[in-house]
C-alpha cells in the first residue's frame, strides 16, 4: 500500500515508522529539510521536501497511486487544504487529517463527502482525554482500553511489590483466581520490552500487566491484584489549555465529585471559570506546595498535569504524589520518557501523540479488523477482528492453531456474550476475536486472518 | 557495535557470493578445462563459512537495525571478504599461485578497476575468464546493493548499507522502499546489459566473449578476454558499441530509470549529465586533433581511437584499442586528468565523479560572484535545489582526501623504486578504478612487476576508490572504534 504522510512531526514520524515496518510504501512530505534528512536516515521511506498543500508536491509524490493520505502537520488549515487538494487530484485515497481546533470538530458536516471530503478527523488532545476519562472509572489501573463496544476491557496496571502474585508464574496465579480464571493476561511489559506470556512466565514487581476481562469483572480483577477499583471522586487538574478544558468538561459530565483546576494565567482562569460549572478554578502554580496543601491534595484520587511544558508536568506530578495524591498522570508526548514513568513513580501518562497513532492505526486496520491499539512501549498491539469462514483459525481448538510466536487470543465475543478463552476454546466464523501480538508479527497475523487491509468497507 | 549482527550479515553475504560461483562452475564443466575443482572448492569454502556465521549469529527476533558505524564496517568488510574468497579460484587453479597476486586480481575485479597481474590472459580456462568478468559485473552495481535487492533480511538495516556502498552527495531514492530501489537499479542494469549482449552478438562476437565483455563494459570494469583488449576484435562496429555502452554505464542509473519510465525532462535538464557529455566532447575533439597531427592515423581513425579511449578512461573502464602510452603529450595529459574526473554519481564508474566536479566548479564561481557583489545572498544550486553548506563541505572533504590518498600512495610507490610516471599513474588508475596507466603500467604491460607491498597499497586504493574513500578511511580513525 502506498501512503502519503504530510507533516514529519512526532505523529507523522511514528505512523510512518510503524507502517513502513509493516511493509507499506511511505512517502513523507515536509517543508523542514533537516527533519527529513533525519527521517531518511532512520526509516525506509521516501522523503519529499515541500509543502503538503502544494499541488505540484503532491503530484511528485504520485498521489494518484496512493491509497491513503495522512495530513498530520501542526496546522489545521494546512491539513485541510492538503486533503482538499488530494481529493481534487485523485478521489480514491482515504484521507485522514489531524484537526485540533474544537470549533472545527463540532461541525462534523464540514468533513463529509460533499464538502471537505475528509474520511477521518483526529484530535490528539480529545483522544488522549477520552483515554484518561476511561481510566478514572478504575483508580487502580494505568490504562483501560475498550473492546467490543466496552463489553471487554483491556486493563493495564503496574504490579506493586507487596502484591501476592510477585514471584509466581501465571499458572499458579490463575489457580488461585476465585472464579476459575475468567480473565486473561495478554501482555507483560517489563522495562521497555513487551512479553507475550505463557503459563510459565513469572511475574516480577514493577511489571506492567495488560489483562483482558469482561467489564463487570474488572473491579474484582483489580482487587485480586491488590489495586484500588473504585471510581475516582476528587480530581486535580494542572493547566488551563484546551486539553485541561476538555478534560474538566467531560469530568463534570461523569459526575465526579470534586474537580479542581490550577492555572497560572489570571485571564485564562476567568475564562475557564465562566465556561465550566462545577469545577473550582484556582489561580496559581501547579508546583506551589502551599497552594496544593491548602486545597487538600492529600485527599485527591487523581492529579493530572496537562500544561504545555512536559518536564514541568512530570515534576508537578511527582510533587503531588509526594504530598499524598493517590494517582498522578502527566501529559508527556516524548516517547523517550515513557519507560521512565513507572520508575520515577508516576502512575500514568496522557499521551496525545500515542492516542492519535492508536486512532489512525485503528482506521488503517479497518475492514475486517475492528480496532487496533498499541500497548506498552508500542511494540505490541491489541487487535479486534471478525473471524472469517475462509481464515485458518476457525472451527478448531486454539491450541492447534499455528499462530506466530508471541500472540495470544484474549477474548472471543459470540452474539454479545464474552468468552475468555482457554486452549480448548473454538473460534466460530462470525465471532469477534481480540488478540495481543508483538508488532513485528502483525503482518503475519493479518495474512492468517486473510484480512485484507481495506479502508473503504 | 553489535558484532553478532555484523557477522550474521557478512555470513549471508558470503553465502550469496558462493552462489554466484555457480556460473563459472557451470562454464568450466561445459568447457572441461580442468578448472571446475577450483570453483567447487571455493564455493564450498564460501558456503561453509557463510553458513556458519549465518546460523551461529542469526538474530532471534528477526529484525536487524544497523547504526551508521556498523553500516560502514559491514560494507568495507563485505567487500574485503568478497575479494578474499574471489581470489580462491585463481590460487587453487594455479593461475596466480601467490596470495598477493590473486587478491590483487580479485579486488581489481570486484572494484571494477581492471588492473591485471596476469601476463598472458589468452589460453586461460574459460571458467576463470568468466569469473574475472563476473566479479566486475557484480561489483559494478555493487554486491551489497544486490544483496539488499535480493535478501529480505536487509530491509531495515539496508539504508545504512546502501548509503555506505553508494555514497552520493545528493540523495537519490527513486522508490519509497530501499529494497525496491536496489531492485530497480539492478533491473535497469540487467536490461541494459542484455541490450549490449545482443548488440555484440550481432557484431559477430561469440557468445562467451559477448557475455564477458558485456559484464566488464556495463560495470565500467575493463577486464578483457584477450591481451590486446578490445583491439583484438579489429572492428569499428564493436569499438562503437562498446564506446556507446561505456558512455551509458557512466551515466547515473536513476536517469536511465527516468528514461525508461518516460520522464525525458529529468534527463534533459540534468546538469551533471550535461557536464559529463561536455567534458567528453571537448576531450574527444582535442585528442582527435592531437592524434591527427602527431601520428599516422587518418582523420576517421583518429576520431575512432580518440573517442574510444576518452570514454574508456573517463568512465573508468580501462578498455584499450591502442597503446595510449605512445600517444603525444597533450593526449596523455588529457587522459591522465580524465582519470580524476570519472563517471556520474550513481553510475558504475568510479573516481571523483562529475557531480562533485560540478559542485566544486559552482562553488568556485559563487566565491567569485561574491567578490563582485559582496552583499549578495547566494547559494550553490543543483537544478532547483539548494546544496547545503554541509554537503559542500563533504564534497570538498572528499576531494581533499582523494588527492591526499593519491599523493601518499604515490610517494610510497616511488619509495619502492618505481619511476614517477608509473607510480603516479598506477595510483591514479587504481584509486579511480580505471585500470591501465602510463609508463610501467601502460596498456601493453601488467601490474605484475610492481613489488608486493606496492600491490597491497594499490589494492587498498582500489577498495577505497570504489567505496568512495569515506567508507574505508573512516575505519582507520581511532574515534570509530571508541565505545
Amino acid at each position: 500500500m502506498r501512503v502519503i504522510v504530510i507533516g514529519a512531526g512526532e505523529v507523522g514520524y511514528n505512523i510512518a515508522d510503524i507502517l513502513s515496518k509493516e511493509g507499506n510504501d511511505i512517502i513523507i512530505i515536509d517543508t523542514n529539510e533537516e527533519r527529513l534528512k533525519d527521517i531518511s536516515e532512520n526509516l525506509d521511506v521516501q522523503t519529499i521536501t515541500g509543502s503538503g498543500s502544494s499541488p505540484q508536491v503532491l503530484k511528485k509524490a504520485k498521489l494518484n497511486q496512493a491509497e491513503m493520505v495522512l495530513a498530520v502537520t501542526d496546522s489545521d488549515e494546512t491539513n485541510i487544504v492538503a486533503c482538499l487538494l488530494a481529493s481534487a487530484q485523485s478521489p480514491s485515497p482515504f484521507k485522514i487529517a489531524r484537526i485540533r481546533n474544537p470549533d472545527l470538530n463540532r461541525e462534523s458536516i464540514l468533513f463529509d463527502k460533499a464538502h471537505l471530503n475528509i474520511d477521518l478527523c483526529i484530535n490528539p488532545e480529545r483522544e488522549a482525554v477520552n483515554d484518561v476519562i476511561n481510566l478514572m472509572e478504575y483508580s487502580g489501573a494505568s490504562e483501560v482500553i475498550d473492546f467490543a463496544g466496552g463489553n471487554v476491557k483491556l486493563v493495564s496496571f503496574y504490579v506493586d511489590p507487596e502484591c501476592d502474585v510477585v514471584g509466581k508464574n501465571l499458572q499458579q496465579i490463575m489457580g488461585t483466581y476465585p472464579e476459575g480464571g475468567d480473565i486473561l493476561i495478554g501482555s507483560i511489559t517489563r522495562g521497555n520490552e513487551p512479553i507475550i506470556p505463557s503459563g510459565k512466565t513469572v511475574i516480577k514487581e514493577k511489571d506492567r500487566l495488560s489483562v483482558f476481562a469482561k467489564s463487570q469483572d474488572v473491579r474484582g480483577m483489580l482487587k485480586f491484584f491488590g489495586k484500588k477499583a473504585e471510581p475516582s471522586e476528587r480530581v486535580f487538574i494542572v493547566g488551563g489549555g484546551n486539553t485541561a478544558f476538555m478534560l474538566a468538561e467531560l469530568l463534570e459530565k461523569k459526575l465526579i465529585d470534586t474537580i479542581k483546576l490550577i492555572e497560572k494565567r489570571q485571564d485564562r482562569c476567568e475564562m475557564l471559570a465562566s465556561r465550566l460549572d462545577r469545577t473550582i478554578c484556582l489561580h496559581g502554580d501547579g508546583t506551589d506546595q502551599d497552594l496544593l496543601k491548602e486545597e487538600n491534595i492529600q485527599d485527591a484520587d487523581y492529579f493530572i498535569a496537562v500544561t504545555d511544558d512536559e518536564e514541568a508536568n512530570i515534576l508537578s506530578a511527582l510533587l503531588a504524589k509526594q504530598l499524598g495524591a493517590k494517582k498522578t498522570i502527566s501529559l508527556v508526548n516524548k516517547a523517550s520518557y515513557n519507560h521512565l514513568i513507572p520508575i520515577i513513580g508516576i502512575d500514568g501518562v496522557m499521551n496525545p501523540r500515542r492516542a492519535s497513532i492508536g486512532k489512525i492505526l485503528h482506521f488503517i486496520r479497518k475492514g475486517k479488523v475492528i480496532s487496533a491499539t498499541p500497548l506498552g512501549d508500542e511494540k505490541a498491539e491489541a487487535v479486534e477482528f471478525i473471524a472469517l469462514e475462509t481464515s485458518d483459525i476457525t472451527d478448531r481448538p486454539l491450541k492447534e492453531i499455528d499462530l506466530p510466536k508471541g500472540t495470544i487470543v484474549g477474548a472471543i465475543i459470540r452474539d454479545g456474550e464474552v468468552i475468555i478463552p482457554g486452549g480448548d476454546s473454538i473460534i466460530l466464523p462470525g465471532d469477534h476475536v481480540i488478540l495481543v501480538a508483538l508488532r513485528s508479527s502483525i503482518p503475519q497475523i493479518e495474512k492468517i486472518l486473510t484480512v485484507k487491509l481495506d479502508y473503504f468497507g | 557495535m553489535n558484532t553478532k549482527n555484523i557477522l550474521y550479515i557478512l555470513g549471508s553475504l558470503l553465502f550469496f557470493l558462493g552462489l554466484t560461483m555457480l556460473l563459472p562452475l557451470l562454464c568450466s564443466l561445459y568447457y572441461r578445462e580442468g578448472d571446475a575443482a577450483a570453483f567447487l572448492y571455493s564455493m564450498a569454502a564460501a558456503f561453509c563459512i557463510g553458513a556458519l556465521f549465518y546460523f551461529l549469529f542469526r538474530p532471534t527476533n528477526g529484525t536487524i537495525s544497523l547504526t551508521h558505524r556498523e553500516g560502514f564496517l559491514i560494507v568495507t568488510a563485505g567487500w574485503f571478504l568478497a575479494a578474499l574468497f574471489g581470489a580462491l579460484p585463481y590460487m587453487i587453479q594455479g593461475v596466480l599461485p601467490h596470495f598477493t597476486d590473486a587478491f590483487f586480481e580479485s579486488i581489481s575485479g570486484f572494484t571494477t578497476t581492471g588492473a591485471t597481474v596476469i601476463a598472458r590472459i589468452e589460453g586461460l580456462p574459460h571458467g576463470i575468464l568468466l569469473w574475472r568478468s563476473l566479479t566486475q559485473w557484480l561489483g559494478g552495481m555493487g554486491i551489497i546493493i544486490l544483496s539488499i535487492a535480493i535478501l529480505p533480511l536487509l530491509g531495515v538495516g539496508g539504508m545504512q548499507l546502501y548509503k555506505a556502498e553508494l555514497p552520493s552527495p545528493v540523495k537519490d531514492k527513486i522508490t519509497p522502499r530501499i529494497a525496491e530501489t536496489a531492485r530497480t537499479l539492478w533491473i535497469v542494469y540487467v536490461i541494459i546489459s542484455i541490450v549490449e549482449f545482443i548488440m555484440l552478438l550481432t557484431g559477430g562476437v561469440d557468445v562467451f566473449n559477448a557475455i564477458c565483455h558485456t559484464f566488464t563494459t556495463m560495470a565500467t570494469g575493463g577486464f578483457s578476454t584477450s591481451d590486446a583488449s578490445i583491439a583484438h576484435f579489429h572492428s569499428a562496429y564493436i569499438d562503437g558499441v562498446i564506446t556507446f555502452f561505456m558512455l551509458v554505464a557512466g551515466i547515473n542509473f536513476t536517469l536511465h530509470y527516468s528514461l525508461i519510465m518516460g520522464n525525458f525532462r529529468a534527463v534533459l535538464t540534468n546538469s551533471e549529465l550535461r557536464l559529463y557529455l561536455a567534458i567528453i566532447l571537448v576531450a574527444v575533439i582535442l585528442v582527435t586533433i592531437n592524434l591527427r597531427q602527431h601520428t599516422f592515423y587518418e582523420a576517421g581513425e583518429s576520431l575512432r581511437y580518440a573517442s574510444f579511449q576518452v570514454v574508456s578512461i573517463i568512465t573508468t573502464t580501462g578498455f584499450t584499442t591502442a597503446n595510449f602510452d605512445n600517444w603525444p603529450a597533450l593526449s596523455k595529459i588529457i587522459l591522465l586528468l580524465l582519470m580524476f574526473v570519472g563517471g556520474s554519481a550513481g553510475s558504475t564508474g568510479g573516481s571523483i565523479k562529475c557531480l562533485r566536479i560540478l559542485l566544486i566548479l559552482k562553488h568556485g564561481y559563487k566565491e567569485l560572484y561574491r567578490l563582485v557583489h559582496p552583499h549578495a545572498v547566494t547559494a550553490v544550486k543543483l537544478g532547483k535545489r539548494i546544496v547545503y553548506p554541509e554537503t559542500m563541505a563533504s564534497v570538498w572533504g572528499f576531494f581533499l582526501l582523494y588527492l591526499v590518498m593519491t599523493i601518499v600512495a604515490s610517494i610510497i610507490l616511488t619509495f619502492l623504486g618505481l619511476d614517477i610516471m608509473t607510480a603516479f599513474s598506477s595510483v591514479a588508475a587504481t584509486i579511480g578504478n580505471v585500470g591501465p596507466g602510463f609508463g610501467g603500467v601502460n596498456p601493453s604491460t601488467t601490474y605484475g612487476e610492481i613489488p608486493c607491498l606496492g600491490k597491497w597499497v594499490l589494492s587498498f586504493c582500489m577498495l577505497a576508490g570504489r567505496l568512495e574513500i569515506y567508507t574505508v578511511i573512516i575505519l582507520l580513525i581511532p574515534e570509530f572504534w571508541k565505545k
